[in-house]
């Protein structure tokens, strides 16, 4: 009876020191935020709605690429086709910087985390510490791949392996390598807001780095909404084969 | 998230996601044109809704086809499912075509029970600016 509040003491006495050793090697741990939650596109007060395909000042393309984008710009407006109208996701960075409007969520964990943006169903998952794909293994696509890391409350994401793309704002050939710094601030009203600050450096397709800002609001207690985009062509598809098969007494005859 | 989403989106589904999908471009979405008919078909859908109304006016009766926001725009912008149905009257705002055939892209409507959804038009905006100017 007499050891017992001695040794409830030790083991106190242990487990603080033990707490104090893991806050001490893992501080960076402690101070990352939380971006965990659902996010629409932040305007400033007094700002008009940012976007419109295209906008924005003009890039320092290559002359490659000036060539590349010209051609897909001339075959595409005469129609006004773009990617999102045939169910393609917009890709990397134009997933990052907006994704056509549409709100996004972010789930969170020490060693994973996962963006959703609406439009599309377009997913990103950005690896962090031993998560991490090592190169040899990661597979191209138009959202690339993405590995991150923490500078106090600022979250560093790497983008590479994208595929090319002429077919959005900011395009890029497949060595396009992004760098996204994530960090929250404070908007007018008090409001959650994060702050994503892109910067692609691609030599084949840009004669200098280009960078842009793009700002979320959190929405409290936002849901994002499914997105299934092929019914209507798959409708249509139907709605041919039907035609099909209601011709085949005629065609029969 | 509605109170705090929907001023965003709606201001948003007038230019951002407009532009964010296919063929943008055959519509004036500098104009707004109202037309009232009778639902025949109605598919809330993504990338675009797509609506046939069967509308009896000095032309004569027809169907017309019109295409209009992604389901998920529509529903920021107060749409719930089951507001249309086949057989309703309803009022749908529209982007006419370039060319003035008839059909158009759907930014708002205006259901059989009264209640309205979707983004004001950038005329109905510049509208109601010319409007507040007026008044000052």
């Amino acid at each position: 009876m007499e050891h017992r509040p001695r040794a409830a003491s030790s083991v106190l006495a242990a487990a603080s020191l033990l707490a104090s050793v893991l806050l001490a090697a893992t501080p960076a741990l402690a101070q990352q935020p939380d971006f965990t939650g659902v996010w629409t596109t932040y305007n400033e007060p007094g700002q008009a709605p940012a976007g419109g395909r295209g906008g924005g000042p003009p890039l320092p393309l290559t002359d490659v690429a000036k060539q590349k984008v010209g051609a897909y710009r001339a075959l595409v407006e005469p129609t006004g086709d773009t990617p999102g109208g045939y169910c393609l996701g917009t890709g990397m960075p134009g997933s990052m910087l907006g994704s056509g409007g549409y709100p996004m969520e972010i789930h969170q964990r020490p060693e994973q985390i996962m963006i959703v943006y609406e439009a599309h169903n377009e997913v990103r998952r950005v690896y962090l510490g031993n998560r991490i794909v090592p190169d040899a293994d990661r597979l191209p696509g138009r959202n690339g791949h993405s590995s991150g890391r923490w500078e106090g409350n600022t979250l560093i994401v790497e983008t590479t392996h994208l595929v090319e793309q002429v077919d959005q704002r900011y395009a890029h050939s497949d060595k396009a390598r992004i760098v996204e710094r994530y960090h929250l601030e404070k908007g007018a009203k008090g409001e959650d807001v994060l702050v994503a600050e892109m910067t692609m450096a691609d030599p084949a397709f840009y004669t200098a780095p280009v960078t842009a800002v793009k700002k979320w609001a959190r929405v409290p207690n936002g849901h994002l909404l499914p997105y299934e985009c092929a019914e209507e062509t798959w409708m249509k598809h139907l709605e041919e084969l039907e035609k099909k098969a209601g011709e085949k007494p005629s065609t029969r005859r | 998230m509605k109170s705090i989403a929907l001023p965003v989106v709606l201001a948003l589904v007038a230019s951002v996601t407009l532009a964010a999908h296919h063929s943008a471009i055959q519509f004036d979405f500098t104009k707004s044109t109202a037309i009232t008919g009778v639902v025949k078909k109605f598919i809330a859908i993504n990338p675009h809704m797509r609506l046939v109304l069967h509308v009896k006016d000095t032309k004569g009766e027809r169907d017309i086809e019109f295409e209009g926001h992604s389901t998920n725009n529509m529903y920021r912008a107060g749409y719930r499912d089951n507001m249309i149905k086949v057989g309703d009257t309803i009022t749908v705002y529209v982007a006419p075509l370039r060319d003035g055939s008839e059909g158009g892209y759907v930014t708002a409507a205006l259901t059989a029970s009264g209640t309205r959804f979707g983004a004001r038009s950038r005329a109905e905006l510049e509208q109601e600016r010319l409007k507040a100017e007026g008044n000052k």
